[in-house]
């Protein structure tokens, strides 16, 4: 039993259009999982099934092996939480710590649970210096926690989030990333996140979803996706430049070992620079 | 509900002779068969005009290979507001008759007259007939249209602008309502939930309007900043292109406008 699988799933909107065909995608316990793909591509619409939000035209969306019904869709949103693109969307409450609330309220938890849940909540993104902030005084960076801070007090077992770095400076992004990875280890959960930073994807994930007019193109693990450029450049995507510049050396005749991550780009090119020595 | 709205303009978006016409046309067509309608003095004259022009509605609608139904549901959608006043006018006396002839009696004393029927029936005609030839112009023109044909007549640019901007931001609006909305189902909030207390959700309800008043605001304070870079000021206007109207559009339009205004006279002098 997979947490969360989709069979076929096909999604139409109103007016034909065609956002999901056919998509069969699986999500297994502690992953991290990577959905990349141009705009337009139906990343966020499939997200949206994974929560119920949208229902399939089409095909089973599954979560723990069972199809989203109205009796078990407050149990499914309290086990997949969904962090939107922008925050402002999510963020409505007069104060910070209000809205981390909101959430475990909603699920009918009593005051000191929910006190409990939105101080670990705030402690684990590292605000709770913002707790009496109201939201539009905030920076992108500080709502960008908040709104995740909002989704994991109510503790959920798949964190999806949905373009996760848009709008980021470069520490924002690095805090992110840094946070998202311990999520798996530490707390078991699953992650999925959709991006267009594709030098995140093998800093984040281990498997990749390519997704392009509402179908997978491609999965596999990192390594299976950026070893194929034609791929990415027929999506509208790109090999990262770490990759690309070691390709280009290899291809040049230089010996060294393929990497995707900045850190072991770095043994590679030590290593190079250590056999020529 | 807010998802419907996306859908109100796909009548509009359909092909046939009527949608393909130009919108100024449709646009005086309709305005004339209203004029046309409510000008006619009061008199039972008004039934044989009401049904001429019913007839050439009818016509164009066959034309613009709309369901009947569309029409209907939109006519249902509009009847209660004519119709609150005109069943009222059934129990009360008017100006166009002397004497007036009690047909029935209800509890309270209260009568209805045989005269005030046939007005009432008489309003009932100008009302479905003015708003017929509205649902047909809504149906088969797009907003944008609508919007340029009343620039190409000559409505001022300042009334032009201010309605192709509202049109635009009924829908950003709409997108951001939706988005909110996603977000709280996200955190399992239904306002419509009795586990939870009422006032906190009356609380919550109240956020969610105050938080999409101040975003409207502040949405318009940056459109209107990049209006100002644009150099937006007081000669700006919506850009109208010019558009020629093709040699069988003028014919239309004048035969269609012959008809009315012919009509209109021939049945108001017919003794």
């Amino acid at each position: 039993m997979h947490l969360l699988e989709t069979r076929d799933l096909t999604h139409i909107y109103r007016g034909n259009v065609h956002a999901l065909d056919s998509v069969n995608f699986i999500a297994e316990r502690k992953s991290r999982i990577a959905v990349i793909g141009p705009n337009g591509a139906g990343k966020s619409t499939l997200f949206k099934h994974f929560n119920g939000i949208l229902k399939p035209t089409s095909g089973e969306m599954l979560v723990r092996g069972e199809p989203i019904t109205k009796e078990n869709v407050r149990e499914v949103r309290k086990f997949v939480g969904i962090v939107f693109q922008n925050p402002d969307d999510q963020i409505f409450s007069p104060t910070v710590e209000q809205d981390v609330a909101f959430g475990p309220t909603n699920l009918g938890l009593d005051k000191e649970t929910v006190a409990h849940r939105v101080e670990e909540a705030l402690a684990l993104l590292g605000i709770e210096d913002l707790r009496e902030r109201v939201p539009h005084h905030l920076s992108g960076g500080e709502k960008k926690r908040v709104a995740i801070a909002g989704i994991l007090a109510m503790e959920p077992q798949v964190l999806v989030l949905d373009e996760p770095t848009a709008g980021l400076d470069p520490r924002g992004v690095a805090d992110l990333v840094a946070f998202v990875n311990r999520l798996p280890e530490e707390y078991g959960m699953t992650v999925i996140f959709s991006t267009h930073h594709l030098d995140l994807v093998a800093e984040m994930a281990d498997f990749v979803y390519v997704m392009d007019q509402g179908r997978i193109v491609a999965s596999g693990t990192v390594d299976e996706v950026f070893t194929r450029p034609d791929l990415l450049a027929r999506t509208r995507l790109d090999v990262p430049p770490i990759p690309k510049l070691i390709r280009s050396l290899q291809e040049s005749g230089v010996v060294i070992n393929t990497a995707y991550t900045y850190e072991d780009a770095k043994k590679s090119f030590l290593d190079a620079y250590a056999r020529r020595a | 509900m807010i998802d419907d709205l996306y859908a109100i303009e796909k009548y509009a978006y359909r092909e046939s002779l009527v949608h393909r016409l130009d919108a100024r046309i449709k646009l005086l067509v309709a305005l004339a068969a209203i004029v046309a309608i409510v000008a006619l003095p009061y008199s039972t004259k008004v039934y044989e005009l009401g049904a001429v022009l019913f007839a050439l509605f009818i016509a164009l609608w066959a034309t613009s290979r709309l369901p009947p139904t569309a029409y209907l549901r939109r006519l249902v959608l509009i009847l209660p507001f004519g119709i609150f006043l005109i069943g009222f006018q059934v129990f009360v006396k008017n100006p166009y008759y002397d004497i007036f002839h009690t047909i029935a009696t209800l509890p309270f004393g209260i009568e209805v007259y045989a005269e005030s029927v046939q007005f009432a029936s008489i309003l009932l005609v100008k009302f479905v007939v003015s708003v017929s030839f509205i649902i047909l112009l809504s149906s088969t023109t797009k907003m944008q249209e609508m919007i340029e044909a009343a620039g190409r007549l000559g409505l001022p640019r300042e009334f032009t602008l201010t309605l192709g901007m509202m049109v635009r931001y009924i829908f950003v609006f709409a997108d951001m309502f939706g988005r909110i909305r996603t977000a709280m189902e996200t955190r399992c909030f239904d306002p419509l939930d009795r586990t939870l207390p009422y006032r906190y959700r009356l609380h919550q309800v109240g956020y969610t309007v105050g938080t999409i008043f101040i975003r409207s605001y502040e949405q318009g304070e940056r459109t209107y900043t990049s209006m100002l870079c644009r150099g937006y000021g007081a000669n700006a206007g919506l850009y109208i292109g010019k558009k020629p109207l093709r040699a069988g559009e003028v014919v239309f339009f004048a035969a269609t406008l012959a008809f009315i205004v012919l009509s209109t006279v021939l049945i108001y002098l017919h003794p």
